[in-house]
């Protein structure tokens, strides 16, 4: 706070904020801001909370999983955890997780003041966190929350065969959260499109604002369809209609208008990500970002063929063109692989160093390799045959989403902790909480595969001692552990580190490419006090290294 | 500098990537070979994939890591690299040569597809599979219409099938959908309430196979498991005749 105020201060401008003088006025001007920034930060503290809620749930999964037989809970409880956890972490946690990066950096990124609908900004802020808490209330209802499992498959969640009140709030809560996420789609497209600074073309801006701008596109593809089946289901569920009638086609009406949504909502989460992985890997290469506009075509490339992908989860329905999303699911691989040699030759002869954030980008591409590779193997029906639906997939997706979503956003905390604070957390600490959750992550997930392919279904509560599952269960479910005591030192960093001397400049780092960098930190209520030349994709790294020139081939 | 660097990356990578993929060969590849037709089709699909994965991946992650060693900032150096931003061929190969591997592995994948759902013709046994919360029943349409065996979650069916035979399943379902999965044949196809799906099907060799439901339907879900027990055709006729018998008998 005290950096903003003495530069307006020196700098002979005045401060329209004031500075709160109790927890309480804090409290509430966080909570009524129109602010990007603080809005950001809301959302980045409750999606966190969801994906520790969710985290927990997963330890519950993990434990009854350990050995065979039911120790803990019971076949109804194991289902209402699944669908809850997989709906945590996809809709709570990683979709609103990328409106929370995407307020806190973009409008800084793009040289704006705020995004273009402020108080637009903060009704979706509230709305989803309404949505979200619906969805979850349903574990306080007489039977439980949904357990159809995240993708609803007609006709398991219709009012038949899961009656009760909490597939309702699940349904109404998803569609109203979904609002909330549409709105903000609209919002940083419309930002982007009017509100970027003198200078920054569509060719200068930074790749995490491109990915921002084309996850935009795809929420507007994706979530209205699902709103839509959401309410037609329960419209079944509440009027009797019959539009997921198994007798009028219902069960694959309803596998494709979910898949519709759910495929680009995969790339809706993968794509942010990719672009804080993007931002910190030429900072801590000193170089600018290699083969810049081939990465901004693979981008535009993954976000128009995840559209049309979406039945290779349907594979095994007897019921898709087989050839046709085989062959565009092989095709997404293409800009993919581009995507990793651009961040390779970004490193490639550059003077790399390895502060945490970076350490978290290392681990994201390395996850994230074996993920796709096993998404190349479900991407052939007949290898799909064999496996899809069982713990392979479970820890092909996994690899997908875990390596990305939280490989990324914690690189993406540690690299902007000191722009949100004005701090950093501490580089010890933070590496040994990577360590930590690496290993955990790897020893959880790798070992699913074999499973999987050893003929293991995925969302059982349950299995046999003779299945031979015992041993691989165990495992995982030491890794989960090891997974989830990484959050201590993480917690434990964000503790001490909060009265940790400010860094008192632009660029902690050094050698920051993107606007973000050239105010302060944290910025002032408006973003900028005075704006840099924009010339390049890198305005500050020009600001900051001015005599560095860029080599064009 | 940079010839030597490239040449000794040379010698570091290719071994690095015959070694690692060599062992990926040589290691269970989790599927027999020859349980049903369509471990015959697939397995070797399953295999050089996997391979084609292993050279891609040892290849890339050794790339990703090779900066990170070699190309650490110097210590006593020049603070800056040069800033290298394009380098057109190099772009226009990981575009082209990722293109490549993926036509080939389409191409397989096509044509083994193909195989698969293709129907034959020589079908010698007709069976409807039709998944019900939480079980299975098994429907021999050579011995008629009657002649079924109905599981429960308590007690999982066996499904009895002739070896060296072709089957053709017909899948459907009561209620929700299912999903009929037998791991060692490489194998599924959901059963769609209100759609009817065929599969075909040879079983090669004798034995029990565990088959379970993969498709999430409900409470008991992980109790709707079978076995798919591969008799010789004779002891599968004599089955069937006792089955239909036991029909009778109970009626």
């Amino acid at each position: 706070m005290t950096t903003y105020a003495q530069r307006e201060a020196t700098e002979g401008f005045e401060s329209s904020t004031v500075a709160p003088t109790s927890k309480g006025r804090h409290f509430v001007r966080f909570i009524t801001s129109t602010d990007h920034k603080t809005i950001g930060y809301l959302y980045l503290m409750t999606t966190f909370a969801w994906f520790l809620i969710g985290g927990v749930l997963a330890l519950v999964l993990r434990a009854e999983l350990t050995r065979p037989g039911m120790q803990f809970i019971s076949n109804e409880q194991y289902n209402q955890v699944f669908t809850m956890h997989g709906t945590i972490m996809l809709l709570m946690f990683a979709t609103p997780l990328f409106v929370g990066f995407a307020n806190v950096i973009m409008p800084l990124q793009i040289g704006a003041a705020d995004v273009a609908f402020p108080r637009l900004n903060m009704l979706s802020y509230w709305i989803y966190l309404f949505g979200g808490i619906m969805a979850f209330a349903g574990f306080l209802s007489p039977g439980g929350a949904a357990s159809f499992g995240w993708t609803a498959y007609a006709p398991l969640s219709n009012s038949q065969y899961s009656p009760g009140i909490g597939g309702d709030l699940w349904i109404v809560g998803l569609a109203i959260g979904g609002i909330g996420t549409i709105l903000g789609g609209v919002n940083f497209i419309t930002t982007i499109f009017t509100m970027r600074a003198p200078g920054m073309t569509m060719f200068r801006m930074s790749i995490f604002s491109w990915n921002v701008l084309l996850t935009s596109i795809l929420v507007l593809l994706a979530f209205p369809p699902l709103a839509a089946a959401l309410l037609a289901l329960e419209s079944d569920r509440l009027f009797g209609s019959h539009i997921f009638d198994p007798a009028n086609g219902g069960a694959m009406l309803w596998q494709h208008l979910f898949w519709f949504f759910g495929h680009p909502e995969v790339y809706i989460l993968a794509l942010p990500f990719f672009g804080i992985a993007t931002e910190i890997l030429p900072v801590f290469s000193r170089k600018p970002i290699f083969g810049y506009k081939g990465l901004i075509a693979a981008t535009i490339a993954i976000s128009a063929l995840s559209v049309s992908v979406w039945a290779h989860h349907m594979f095994a329905s007897g019921q898709v063109l087989l050839p046709f999303f085989s062959f565009m699911t092989f095709l997404i691989g293409i800009p993919t692989g581009v995507k990793f040699f651009n961040w390779i030759g970004t490193m490639w002869r550059g003077h790399v160093t390895f502060e945490t954030p970076m350490l978290w980008v290392m681990g994201f591409l390395i996850t994230f390799l074996f993920g796709g590779l096993t998404g190349i193997i479900l991407a052939s029906p007949p290898l799909d045959f064999a496996v899809s639906a069982s713990y392979f997939v479970v820890a092909h997706f996994h690899y997908v989403l875990f390596g990305t979503v939280v490989f990324a956003m914690f690189a993406g905390f540690y690299f902007w902790w000191p722009k949100m604070t004005g701090r950093m957390l501490n580089e010890r600490l933070g590496k040994i909480h990577f360590w930590t959750l690496f290993f955990g992550f790897h020893t959880t997930f790798l070992i699913q595969h074999w499973l999987g392919i050893k003929g293991f279904p995925r969302r059982y509560a349950d299995y046999l001692a003779t299945d031979g599952f015992t041993t691989m269960n165990m495992i995982s479910t030491v890794g989960s552990i090891l997974l989830a005591l990484s959050m201590i030192p993480f917690a434990i960093n964000v503790w001490i580190t909060r009265k940790s001397p400010l860094v008192n400049c632009d660029d902690p780092w050094g050698y920051g490419a993107s606007l973000e960098w050239a105010t302060s930190c944290p910025p002032p209520r408006h973003n900028f006090l005075t704006m840099p030349r924009i010339r390049s994709e890198r305005p500050a790294f020009d600001l900051h290294h001015p005599h560095i020139k860029t080599e064009g081939h | 500098m940079n010839l030597n660097t490239t040449r000794r990356g040379l010698v570091i990578l290719v071994p690095a990537i015959f070694a690692l993929t060599g062992c990926a060969r040589d290691a269970d590849s989790g599927f027999s070979g020859d349980a049903s037709s369509v471990n015959e089709i697939t397995h070797s699909l399953w295999t050089y994939s996997w391979l084609a994965a292993a050279v891609v991946g040892v290849f890339t992650a050794i790339l990703i890591v090779w900066p990170a060693i070699f190309h650490r900032a110097p210590k006593n150096g020049p603070e800056f690299p040069k800033q290298t931003q394009y380098n057109v061929p190099v772009e226009i190969a990981y575009t082209l040569i990722p293109f490549i591997i993926v036509a080939v592995m389409f191409y397989y994948t096509a044509v083994k597809e193909n195989q698969i759902v293709k129907p034959q013709g020589n079908v010698k046994h007709e069976i409807v599979v039709t998944g019900f919360q939480w079980s299975w029943q098994f429907t021999y349409l050579d011995a008629g219409k009657d002649v079924t065996l109905t599981g429960t979650p308590a007690k999982p069916p066996v499904l009895v099938v002739p070896q060296g035979e072709r089957v053709r399943y017909t899948i459907n379902s009561n209620d929700v959908v299912h999903g009929f999965w037998i791991p060692e044949f490489m194998i599924q196809m959901q059963n769609l309430p209100g759609v009817t799906n065929t599969l075909e099907i040879t079983a090669n060799n004798l034995g029990d196979f565990p088959g379970v439901c993969n498709i999430f339907c409900g409470r008991n879900h992980a109790q709707m498991r079978f076995t798919v027990r591969v008799v010789t055709p004779a002891e599968y006729q004599k089955y069937i005749s006792n089955l239909k018998l036991e029909i009778e008998k109970a009626s």
